[in-house]
Parts: structure tokens; sequence; C-alpha cells
């Protein structure tokens, strides 16, 4: 390294002090100006670089697979195409006109078609997996395999972001239309409670709708070309979880994975008992046009990963809480046996194959292929026990 | 308290708005409070002890500074260093020493039961029982006079911007600060926001989002590619790099905007071409303080070559120990220890030595990119849970070294992604021989700096809170 003297220094690296001795309010407006300047340049060179390379789900690309919906909130919009790239994984997904993830529409029922709606969350929709090598399609696949005198439709309607709430809303303004004649709701143990609370008052009787009329006033307008920046995204994300950690840094915080918590506050009660409703109104409109309903429990990764297990635990017990691995699942399984309904757990399945190949993605936290393929086993092995497609009518025929 | 955190935000704007409008001798009673404060919101219990070192050497250089009886002298500065040293083995070193018992009377047939209390090891502890004792043994060596003021002298010990992870200070610099009048100029104002910028950056962009990478590969009984273990440890270098820089740089900021200047820490150390020059560009303030408190008392290089040697061994193994009680440490103190032995033995005669060191681009590189392996050898040593840990790593680098493009494009491009902005701010700062050269450069370039620092951090940065590696030393 070439050493250098002070007074080096200041031969060959112009001190800005000193050239900017002159002061005054022009120094100022041109510090300002070429300041703004370069943050722009910037930020069009990041906002070049997220849309190459970012891969994030605030991408406008991926937020092209959705569109507002009036009494849900969002949905996925019809005939959307987008190609969704990580480090993890490439796919391409498409949603059909009906607003279900499918290469193909949905069509008219024809009289030997028998048809299995999924309901649920980001885990249920998969975008990091081919449609063909998600739990649905391959339940499908393995349902038409079978010598049977009917043929088998999965339909997948699960959305990223929903919980209980938009899962009822949405099964009852469009899904309901697709004529199940099972309808599987997937009820992710991680988050669903917490997020029934929060979409609870979407839930109103009085029939408006759950966001507030779209206006086009120049701040909604704003916010639209915001919304369409991934910078802007990004740092409205930021802001938003400041906000967040400076609202509850004025109350006591609350430890993390409160669904897991060996002593959860009472949101996760409620947000258990508003999951609760939600399932067994679906299972009631379901049962109006002759279909069955059934619950399935999908547990996070941190179940099965005993390494993921150990951190969070970590994590948790530097908050000031405890972790407990299955006390969600056990929530959810305690609080829906009341419902006369059948469950399937899908965390022992998991389990027994947790040695070998991921069964979860280690960023996404979702479902691998071959996470996929043991919860297809496990729910084929399900509808066959509780011979949910009725009583001997998909038994093989030989 | 961490310097990431709404608390600490909180907790500054409140006492910096007092302190602007407070005069002097009140500011120190602020600032008194306010490190009392900022340390007990980890646990108050452990500020009793920060108290009584306090006390302890306020006292004791005081009587030092009366007396001139050389064998009171003696016995006082013995009080101090042995309240001190008793402080850091107790709550620093008990566990260690009690499961090292336990290992050796286990393995001889014994079975001891006595030495299972847990201690629980106080924040800072490592640093502000090194402060007090440099401050008694300088007045010792007469090389300064104790102050008479309390207040000054407990505000030198706790002041919170280097309390519980340095830099070490010493009183001759930071006294005479704390004992005046300060004004703060706008050129610090200026400093010191660029330096606060600069080590939020180093820590929320760069430390955290590489303890991931590099956590990935030292979670024990995980096996890995020799391309994993590398790139691992690539990101540990830079992950404690920019963790413990950081925290330095916003130790310096915030004090420079309260008028006092702090010592630089570090100064680029991964451009430096030889473990000596390595040891005056890291963790300075704990190198200098070993050299002047440890190692010239040892006799440092005035003996023999051999007695050289054995004060470079001792030095170094209780400068890996400070860092914590773990053989790891041990290991990796004896290990810098041996590397500064063989780079002295070889000086005299090694050619290949001289050309690195000397002016051309390729030497440069080439003595760069040396040092930067044996150092990262020594972060494998440092960062693994135990000596078995280290065999493993060091057995899949040399003998599992297969890359595949999983691997390029899971741990190489983030790895790239997180160091390349550092490493050019650092080049820059290298070539100029100034870590605050981005103050200096020209306006557009300056902007330039400052834009993409903000863009990184904000987009990029990992906003989790964690805690800075060296709070646990």
């Amino acid at each position: 390294m070439r050493a250098r003297t002070g007074a080096d220094q200041s031969a060959r690296v112009p001190d800005a002090r000193a050239s900017g001795a002159a002061g005054g309010a022009g120094r100022r407006i041109r510090h300002a100006v070429v300041f703004i300047a370069v943050l722009a340049i910037q930020f069009g060179v990041f906002e070049a670089a997220l849309r190459v390379w970012g891969s994030s789900e605030a991408a406008p690309s991926f937020q092209g697979l959705f569109e507002g919906d009036p009494v849900i909130g969002y949905r996925l919009k019809p005939h959307a195409r987008v190609r969704f790239t990580t480090a993890e994984f490439d796919t391409e997904i498409a949603i059909n006109g009906d607003g279900v993830r499918d290469d193909e529409p949905v069509g008219p029922k024809m009289a030997d078609e028998r048809r299995i709606l999924l309901l649920g969350d980001s885990l249920v929709l998969s975008v990091q997996v081919p449609l063909q090598q998600t739990f649905g399609k391959l339940l499908e696949q393995r349902l038409n395999a079978r010598a049977s005198r009917y043929r088998y439709r999965v339909l997948n309607a699960g959305v990223q972001g929903y919980g209980p709430v938009e899962e009822l809303l949405l099964f009852k303004s469009i899904a309901a239309g697709l004529q199940p004649d099972l309808v599987i709701e997937v009820v992710f143990v991680g988050n669903d409670a917490e997020e029934a609370v929060t979409s609870a008052p979407k839930l109103r009787s009085d029939g408006r709708p759950a966001t507030d009329v779209v206006s086009d006033s120049i701040v909604t307008r704003l916010r639209r070309i915001a919304r369409r920046s991934m910078v802007l995204q990004v740092l409205r994300l930021r802001v938003v979880a400041a906000t967040e950690r400076f609202t509850t840094s004025l109350a006591p915080p609350e430890p993390p994975l409160q669904s897991y918590a060996a002593k959860p506050g009472a949101r996760i009660a409620e947000g258990v008992a508003i999951t609760r409703r939600c399932i067994e109104e679906i299972a009631s409109i379901a049962a109006g046009s002759g279909a069955r309903t059934a619950i399935v429990l999908m547990p996070a990764r941190f179940q099965v990963d005993d390494a993921d297990f150990g951190r969070l635990k970590e994590n948790v017990a530097a908050a000031g809480g405890e972790l407990q691995r299955d006390a969600a699942t056990e929530r959810f399984d305690k609080a829906l046996s009341t419902l006369p309904l059948p469950r399937l757990d899908v965390l022992p399945a998991l389990h027994s194959a947790s040695r070998g190949p991921d069964l979860f993605f280690q960023q996404t936290v979702h479902l691998t292929p071959r996470g996929h393929v043991i919860v297809a086993d496990a729910l084929e092995r399900f509808i066959e026990q509780e011979h949910l497609l009725g009583a001997g009518s998909d038994r093989p025929m030989h | 308290m961490v310097f990431n955190s709404l608390h600490f935000l909180w907790f500054f704007v409140v006492v910096y708005a007092a302190y602007l409008l407070l005069p002097h001798r009140a500011q120190n009673w602020l600032l008194l409070a306010a490190s009392y404060y900022f340390y007990a919101a980890w646990d108050w219990r452990f500020l009793g002890l920060l108290i009584g070192s306090t006390l302890v050497d306020y006292t004791c250089a005081l009587a030092l500074d009366k007396t001139s009886n050389p064998s009171r002298r003696r016995a006082l500065l013995c009080a101090s260093l042995g309240f001190n040293l008793t402080l850091l083995a107790f709550f620093k070193y008990f566990n260690f020493f009690a499961d090292n018992l336990h290992a050796v009377f286990g393995a001889l047939g014994w079975r001891v039961d006595f030495v299972t209390l847990r201690v629980l090891l106080p924040i800072g502890i490592s640093f502000y029982t090194f402060v007090t004792m440099s401050y008694v043994i300088d007045v010792f060596r007469r090389e300064i006079r104790p102050t008479r003021n309390l207040i000054d002298f407990a505000v030198f010990v706790a002041y919170f911007p280097h309390l519980v992870a340095g830099p070490i200070l010493r009183a001759s610099r930071l006294l005479p600060q704390i004992a005046s009048a300060r004004h703060v100029t706008s050129d610090q104002l200026r400093d010191g926001a660029w330096l606060i910028a600069w080590g939020f950056f180093q820590k929320i962009f760069v430390a955290d989002n590489l303890a991931g990478l590099a956590n990935t590969i030292f979670e024990p009984g995980t096996r890995h590619t020799g391309i994993n273990v590398l790139l691992g440890v690539y990101a540990f270098g830079f992950q404690i790099y920019g963790d413990f820089a950081g925290y330095s740089n916003i130790a310096r900021g915030t004090s420079k905007l309260m008028g006092i200047e702090l010592i630089e820490n570090f100064r680029f150390p991964y451009l430096v071409r030889s473990p000596q020059e390595f040891w005056r560009h890291w963790h300075i303030s704990l190198s200098t303080w070993l050299r002047d408190y440890l190692y010239i008392p040892l006799g440092g290089n005035r003996g023999t070559p051999w007695q050289t040697r054995r004060n470079l061994l001792i030095t170094m193994v209780l400068g890996g120990l400070w860092h914590g009680a773990a053989w790891t440490f041990v290991l990796w103190g004896l290990y810098h220890g041996l590397l500064l032995i063989v780079y002295r033995a070889a000086a005299p005669l090694d050619a290949a030595q001289r050309w690195a060191l000397g002016p051309s681009a390729i030497a440069r590189v080439f003595g760069w990119a040396i040092m930067f392996h044996l150092t990262c050898v020594g972060w494998l040593i440092f960062r693994a849970r135990s000596a078995r840990q280290v065999g493993d790593l060091s057995l899949s680098l040399l003998t599992n070294f297969s890359p595949t493009s999983a691997d390029v494009r899971g741990l190489l491009a983030p790895f790239v992604l997180f160091t390349v902005p550092l490493l050019i701010v650092h080049a820059c700062e290298a070539y100029f021989d100034d870590v605050l050269v981005v103050r200096r450069l020209p306006l557009a370039m300056r902007y330039s700096v400052y834009a993409a620092t903000f863009y990184l951090t904000m987009l990029f940065g990992n906003f989790g809170g964690s805690e800075f590696i060296y709070f646990q030393f």
C-alpha cells in the first residue's frame, strides 16, 4: 500500500470542504440540484436492475397476477400469465379465465366429471413449482390414472396472501360457481389465525364492499404509479415495517410466531374461532349444492426442519417468548374437531419424509416439488380412506 | 440496546437534544446518566460492576498520584489490576475453566460436582475493564495525571458510544475532551453523519446479509462442498469486518455529533500485505493496548529472537482469549502469533516477501490476496464451534472442491452483491490512506456514494435488528 501524508492526500483528492468554502445560496442550490440528479439517475439504475434481476414478489411482473376486487380486496387476474424467477426456481404461471391457476378454462361440467376445489393461500397456489408439479395436479393425475367411471379435475383456487376470510369470500363470489363435488380447505396453521383477525372486518353483514371505492384522486394516481416501481415498493415496505416497529416499541413487544407461542395472545384464539366459522360457512354453502367439505392442516417449514426450528426457537426466546413446535397445528386441530368435517394433518406425512432432499425451499419456505409429491400422496390416501368422492364410486375397477 | 434499533434512535434523539441545550458540566452529568441507562437497558444488575470498577480505579489512581513510595505504588497497581482481572476471570472465564476442569477430572475418572455455577457474561466487561486498567497503568507510569473529577472519570469509563464494543479508549485522548468545553463544528456534524450512515451500511447491508451465508456453512452437523466452505469463510470475513467496523463507525459518528473524537479502530484491514500490517489496521485500539500493556512489558522485541517469539505468542494467545472463553479463540490467537513469528523469521531472507511488499501493482495484488487468505484461515478457526469443526471444514476445503452452478447461484451471487460496494470504498480509502476519503471526493462523486449507500441499505439491507458480534466478547 502506498502510504501518504495528509499533505500528499490533499494534493490528490480535491477537498470538497475547501472547494465549497465560497458558500451562499447559489452553492446550496447547486448541491441540491446535483444531489437530486444523482438520486434520480441511481433510482433509474436500481429500478432497471431490480426489474431484470430482482425476482421479488414486489416485482410488477409478479404483481400483474393480481387485480383489485371490491369484496375480497384482490384476486387472481383472469388470463394473467407471468414468469417468476428467483435463485431457487423459475416458473411459468398462468391464470385461466375463471381466475384460478390453470392452463385451461374450467368450462361446463360434464356428467362424468368430478371436481375437487382447493382453497388456501400461497401454499396451495404454489408459484414456486410448475402447475403439473403442484400437489393439486399430482392428485388429479393419480385419481385419473385409476380405472374409474369418472374423470377428475382438481381446481387450484389458492391465492397468495389469503387467509380463511378471503377464502370464504372467494368461495362465495367465484369458486362455488365452479360446481365442486369436494371442497378442500387448506388451513396454513402458521399464520391463518392472525390473518383471520386482520381480515375479519371484510366479513361485513351490510353487503358494502370491503375496500373503499376506488377514486381517481391525485393521491390515488400517484399511488398507482408508485406501485409500478420496484424501488418505491421496497421503500414503502421498509417504511411500513419501521412504522410497525415504531408502534410496537411504544407498547410491550409481542414475541414473533404467536400461533406457536406457549401462551399466545387472545388474538390467536379469536383467529382460530374466525377460521372455524369461515370453514363452517364454506361447508354449509358447499352442502347446499351437494358438495362435501374437508379440511387439510398445512404446517410451517420449521415444524419439519430441525435446524430451522432451532434458529426460530432461539429468536423467539430472545424476544421473551417460548416457541412450541406443533402448538398451532394442535390448536387448529382441537378447534376444528368440533366441526363434522373430515380432517387431514399432513405434518406426519412430511415428518416421515423429512430425511432426504428438502421438502421446503430454503428462501421462500414453500413446498418443493418433492414436498408436493408427499402432500399429494397424503391427500390421495385421505380421500380414499374418508370416501370423500363417494363410497366405492372412485375405486379402481379391475 | 443496539445501535440498529428504534430504542437507540429514541434514546439518542432525546439525549442529543438535551445535550445541545445544556452547558458543559451539565452535559457531562447527562452523558453519565445516559451511559448508565444505555448499559442498564441490557441488564441493570450489572451496572453495579461498572460503577464498582469505576470507583476502584478512580481511587487507586488518586492514591497512586499521591504517593511516591515504590512498593506502595506497586501494591496499588496490583490492587487495581487484581480487581479488574478478577472481574474478568470470574464473569468471563469461570464457565470455561469449570468446564475444562470437569473434562480433565472426567478423563482421570474422577467425578466432580462442585463447579456447576452458571455465570452470565456482563456485556462490555472486556472493554471497560481494559479501559480502566490502561488508565491506572498510565497513572502508575506517570504518563498522565489522574483526574480528580469523579463525574469526568465515570463518563470516560461509561461513555455510551464505546462502552460495550469499543474502541478501547485511552484516558490521554478522551479525558481532556470530557474535561473541557466542547464545540461541535459543521465538519464534525457532516463527518459524523457520514460515519453513522456508512456504519449502518456496513452492519445492515454487508454484515447482516452475509451472516446468513456464513451461518449456513458453520451450522454444526452440516456437510458442505469445498467451494461452499470457501465462500462461507469469505462471507464470515466480511461479516465480522462489516459488523465490527460498522459499530466502530457508528460509535465514532455519534461521538463526533457531540464534539468528541474517538480513535479509528479499522483502516481497510483486508488491503494489507503482512501480518504485522494487519494488526496495525484491524481492531487498532485492542492491538495497540496489547502492544503497550502486554507485549512491551513482557520485553517486546528487545531480547533474543526466542524471547521475542515467546512474547509474541503470549500476547496473541491472550489476545485470542480476550475474544471469548473457548479453545477456538486460543487457537486463533496462537495461529496469528505463529504468523507473526514466521513473518519476522523470514524477513531477512525472503526475496519473495520483499517483492510482495514492493511497489508493483502485481506484487500488491499478490500480497493482498495472500494476506487475505491467511486472515481467512484465522476466521475459519475463529468462527468454528470446535476444533473438530475446524478439521472437518478444512478437509472439505482440501478434498471436496467441486463447484456446481447451484452453489454459484446460491452463494457466489449474493456474496458478490454484498461485498463489492464495500470493497470499492475500501480500496478508495486504502489508495488515499484516508478512512474519510468519501467526504473529500468531488461533489458529484461524493453524492453518488451517498445515494448508493442509501439505496443499497434501504433496498437490500437486512433490518432484522441483530446484535453486533463483538457484544459477546
